[in-house]
């Protein structure tokens, strides 16, 4: 393993246009990545058709580096702005933007910075080693039934991030999976809640929901609070975290390196479930649950942790069986259909080169992150310096902007809108906007693999429990569930 | 309920299937002599617009981006992609039917188009609302195993297994209502007297996915768009969905040599313009992206989707001819299967 990785650093960076192509995916992932609407996504479609003229390691090379960079890059606005840059740094919001709040904004990016990498080389390390016998366990024990016990187990320990009470946190939630139901139903396709609008048979998008409920509810929030007087600015730090504040979260950092790599080596998963995994994992082992949602650095390293670990198992799918495990790895393989070639078993065979060199890229990607991310961190902080008269009629273009090209759709921004009342309202009451996103994120993933799984079983629940990997998560779930219930009726726990 | 199939084999149906099946020998060839066409009054002097109602990574979008480099590549004229998923292709085109009608907007899409219509004919019909620019993929479908399989190794052992397992055994596929490939399905298992469970996945990776690691027992699938599992020797075809064996699968048997006696339903993908545009500009159209399949580009892309195993061209007439065969088809069966049609 150690030769091929040295031989492909040094194809890597042997060729000056290569090394050109692999900082201008670092710099192209981290900017795209980090505006909102716009994503790694647009970057990478609009790059596509020019990958023609490079090679076919080089066209895969820049993809790859552009996912693991732009995965990390959306953590920076969710911090600093509560503006994620994408699905999967919203839970990075959840405490990120509360620490930012508190006058902690150098160390929350900080550690977001430390973590992707850490999250990052770890889940590409592990990628290098053993992409071909993971690959076959996954698809061989993992289904729509465990995936969907996987989503019903991160969503038992949602009731208890961000709301006032646990019975708030899970009206919350349940608000959330409403609103997941809009559009068709993902095996049937019949509408659902559309009310004849066509758009809506799309459902309701991540990105406008996102910001709506982060973004704009909490430029209501502080423009209610600058009308009474009550408005105080973001204090200006750039106080890293300590290496004794980070060393004391090493085991959230391990745990959200399994979740993140167990959840993006499920293909068509991603990151997106993984940072939710995370955030969610860290809840539920800590000891200060009710101090997640206010601003704890365990929240934003978990979350950053598990969604840049997703990035290297993803490709694990991808290259063992050809299944890519989100939009970004289905764009690779059109690079390599480009190319002539088809990711897949043969291609570690037929182009072992194209392999490692992608491999190696994405290694040296996660560190780049660690580097070129503390150089921004320490400039793009001073955007905090800026009055809120002028940042929030800048933030709410910028949302707009955002909501509105991710589809093109005016409904989009109207969504968007909608969703900042509904966020500024249930936030004034003590509602978790944390438990709607994750309702609204997971409920989509989850009542998808549990129709399928339901077909899968012939409609017949009790044969979930002949899974062992479903029985063991459903069972999880169901104890904490549990647990919740007891603490709301017995202990009376105020969250929040 | 059982079909009856024959009267789906409609004179109109005969167009889709039938001269698929008559023209195998002309997959690929070019067929508009023009080389070049004068720009009328200057169009285009901007960028296109093509509107995709899939992501852009699926087949459609892969397809879009085919088109589009070819398209460049012969007249210079970008075409920028704007992809608009959700809603089996509705949201897209709501958006594109609401987009100036100036021949700066184009639209890619597939049969869910006129299946959609068929059920509904309130959606746009893509024969009559729009112009059609070219079909420029037309394919089959087929039903896979997993090429280890030893529970059944071809069509009659793996009928016979299905029968023996009382509705227990399952085949992945896109189920949702009315598509091509529930209503294929309906037909198989009419005709052959089985029951099996069909469990939808929306995305192809978890699809293949399920086939791979033997959480479904079968696949119902195009070719090209299962090639690697087919060239990696993961997946083998056990049934064509056609009339006549095409050359590459030869040694597969078509529904009709199992004694199935029903027309297939093709997957077609296309490129469409507004039929409000301006006539001079969509004759132009017309022209570029008929022109554009013959560039050797698009012609090694859709090699490379086995797209070019039958007759995968057709003009603006040809493909008029198709939506309608498949609108009335679709609407034939969508009324024996019960379906609330409007």
């Amino acid at each position: 393993m150690i030769e091929n990785f040295l031989a492909g650093s040094a194809t890597l960076f042997g060729d000056p246009f290569t090394i050109g192509i692999f900082i201008f995916g670092v710099l192209g992932g981290m900017l795209f990545g980090a505006i909102p609407g716009v994503s790694m996504l647009t970057l990478a479609a609009i790059l596509l058709p020019f990958t023609a003229d490079l090679s076919p390691a080089q066209g895969v090379m820049l993809f790859a580096v552009i996912y693991c960079t732009g995965t990390y890059g959306g953590a920076i606005t969710a911090i600093l702005f509560n503006i994620p840059g994408a699905p999967e740094n919203a839970p990075t919001a959840f405490d990120g933007y509360p620490m930012t709040q508190k006058g902690m904004a150098g160390k929350a990016v900080g550690a977001a910075v430390l973590c992707s990498a850490i999250g990052g080389v770890a889940s590409a390390l592990v990628m290098m080693s053993a992409t071909e016998p993971l690959a076959q366990w996954a698809i061989m024990n993992i289904g729509p039934p465990e995936i969907f016990a996987l989503v019903f187990f991160g969503l038992a320990v949602a009731s208890s991030v961000g709301g006032r009470t646990i019975w708030k946190g899970w009206l919350s939630v349940l608000l959330g999976l409403l609103i997941a139901t809009i559009g068709q139903d993902p095996v049937g396709g019949i509408n659902r809640f559309n009310f004849g609008y066509s758009d809506l048979a799309a459902g309701i998008a991540f990105v406008p929901a996102i910001l709506g409920f982060f973004a704009v509810s909490e430029i209501f929030i502080q423009a209610e609070k600058n009308v009474s007087g009550k408005y105080s600015a973001p204090k200006f730090n750039v106080d890293f975290p300590s290496f004794f504040e980070l060393w004391a979260h090493k085991i959230a950092v391990v745990r959200s390196i399994f979740v993140g790599f167990f959840c993006g080596i499920l293909p068509g998963i991603g990151a997106t479930l993984a940072a939710f995994m995370g955030y969610g994992e860290a809840v539920r082992w800590s000891k200060d649950k009710n101090e997640f949602g206010t601003g704890k650095l365990e929240g934003v390293i978990s979350s950053e942790t598990a969604n840049n670990a997703a990035t290297g198992a993803a490709m694990i799918p991808l290259l063992a069986l050809g299944l890519p495990g989100g939009a970004l790895t289905a764009m690779m393989v059109a690079v390599f259909q480009m190319h002539d070639l088809e990711p897949g078993p043969l291609v570690f065979y037929n182009s072992p080169e194209l392999i490692w060199i992608v491999f190696a890229a994405m290694f040296y990607a996660n560190l780049s992150i660690l580097f070129v991310g503390l150089i921004e961190t320490k400039t793009i902080l001073y955007l905090l310096k800026i009055p809120f008269q002028f940042l929030a009629p800048m933030i709410l273009m910028l949302a707009s902007i955002g909501a509105y090209i991710s589809r093109g759709l005016v409904l989009d921004v109207i969504v968007m809108f909608i969703a900042g009342i509904i966020g500024f309202l249930l936030r004034r009451s003590g509602y978790s906007i944390p438990g709607i996103v994750l309702g609204l994120i997971l409920g989509k993933i989850g009542e998808q693999n549990f129709a399928q799984g339901m077909q899968m079983v012939h409609y017949d629940l009790g044969t979930y429990f002949s899974r062992p990997i479903c029985t063991i998560l459903i069972v999880a779930g169901v104890l904490t569930l549990l647990k919740s219930l007891h603490s709301a009726f017995f202990q009376k726990t105020k969250i929040s | 309920m059982k079909l009856n199939f024959k009267k789906q084999i409609s004179t109109l149906a005969l167009v889709t299937g039938f001269a698929a099946t008559a023209s195998m020998s002309l997959a690929g060839e070019c067929r508009v002599a023009e080389a070049s066409m004068d720009k009328p009054g200057g169009f285009p002097d901007r960028a296109l617009t093509m509107i995709v109602p899939y992501g852009p990574g699926g087949g459609s979008g892969q397809v879009a981006a085919a088109m589009a480099e070819a398209v460049t590549e012969l007249t210079g004229v970008s075409i920028n992609r704007d992809h608009k998923p959700g809603g089996s292709g509705t949201v897209g085109m709501t958006a594109y039917m609401a987009a100036p009608a100036d021949g700066y907007n184009v639209l890619e899409h597939i049969d869910d188009a006129s299946s959609a219509h068929a059920l509904d004919s309130s959606r746009p019909n893509p024969a009559e609302d729009l112009i059609p620019l070219v079909v420029s993929q037309v394919t089959f479908s087929q039903i896979y195993i997993r090429s280890n399989e030893t529970r059944y190794t071809d069509w009659p052992s793996f009928v016979e297994w299905v029968q023996a397992q009382n509705g227990k055994a399952t085949i992945a596929n896109v189920s949702k209502e009315g598509s091509m490939e529930r209503v294929i399905m309906k037909f198989i298992t009419d005709a052959s007297d089985m029951q099996i469970q069909q469990i939808s996945f929306d995305k192809g990776a978890p699809r293949y996915g399920a086939l791979l690691g033997g959480q479904v027992d079968a696949l119902f699938e195009q070719p090209g768009d299962v090639r690697k599992f087919l060239d990696a020797g993961n997946f083998k075809p056990i049934l064509t969905v056609f009339n006549e064996r095409p050359g590459v699968f030869s040694d597969v048997p078509t529904h009709r040599e199992m004694g199935m006696d029903f027309e297939p339903l093709l997957r077609f993908r296309g490129f469409y313009v507004h039929k409000d545009a301006p006539s001079d500009r969509v004759d132009w159209l017309k022209w570029a992206f008929q022109r554009a399949y013959c560039e050797d580009s698009y012609q090694a892309f859709n090699d490379s989707k086995f797209m070019n195993v039958i007759d995968s061209y057709r003009d603006t007439a040809g493909a008029i001819d198709m939506i309608n065969a498949a609108i009335v088809q679709y609407r034939d069966v969508y009324k024996e299967m019960g379906l609330d049609v409007k």
